[in-house]
């Protein structure tokens, strides 16, 4: 029955977020998540979003900058558990968030003189009520 | 007297569900202290300030914004 299931077994869509040891080389870095993305037995490639090194709003333990990845994947529950168990024993990995893809977010991006233009218009915005 | 509605900040920018990951769009409406902004001060609407919340959540646990703000260590 192994093979009936694996065949079977409907996918959802999730994201995950990586924090990787910012200390970590690049390709190291891809490496290591292709490992992973291993254990979720994908029948399609992970599609990866790189954002890099950025600096972390708190420190997470000695870290205070990580190596941002997101990854899309179209992936069976089961095999979650065996993946994230992997990631939480992967000391490079500071912090990892899957989360259920339900809706699309976001909107159309906002190019930089929109985001200006808002944060102008909304300047005026606070402490009126009351 | 009433004041007249302001509009969802959030429905204007053409946004039909918060992005966590979006930290740009999040800071805009979270206090200096790190707390989110009520939506009686930022006038978004019930629907997107239900999304904002959860959505800033999510971002402080991936460090994109702080828990609390201006305070070191």
């Amino acid at each position: 029955m192994a093979t009936l299931k694996t065949r079977m077994a409907p996918t959802r869509p999730y994201e995950i977020v990586y924090i990787i040891d910012s200390a970590l080389e690049d390709a190291a870095i891809a490496e290591k998540l292709e490992k992973h993305h291993g254990l979720l037995e994908l029948a399609e490639p992970a599609e990866i979003e790189h954002w890099g090194r950025r600096q972390l709003a708190y420190k997470i333990g000695r870290h205070e900058a990580g190596y941002y990845a997101i990854a899309k994947v179209q992936a069976a529950p089961g095999t979650l558990p065996e993946f994230e168990r992997a990631l939480k024993l992967d000391e490079s990995i500071v912090r990892y968030m899957v989360s259920l893809v339900e809706r699309v977010l976001g909107a159309p991006a906002l190019s930089e003189e929109e985001m200006a233009a808002r944060a102008m218009a909304d300047d005026d915005d606070d402490e009126d009520d009351e | 007297m009433r004041r007249p509605k302001k509009p969802c900040p959030i429905t204007e920018a053409g946004i039909r569900f918060v992005d966590y990951k979006d930290d740009r769009l999040l800071a805009r409406f979270i206090t200096d202290y790190g707390k989110i902004l009520p939506s009686r001060l930022s006038g978004v609407d019930a629907r997107h300030q239900r999304q904002l919340s959860k959505a800033v959540k999510k971002a402080r646990f991936l460090a994109l914004l702080p828990y609390v703000k201006g305070q070191t260590g």
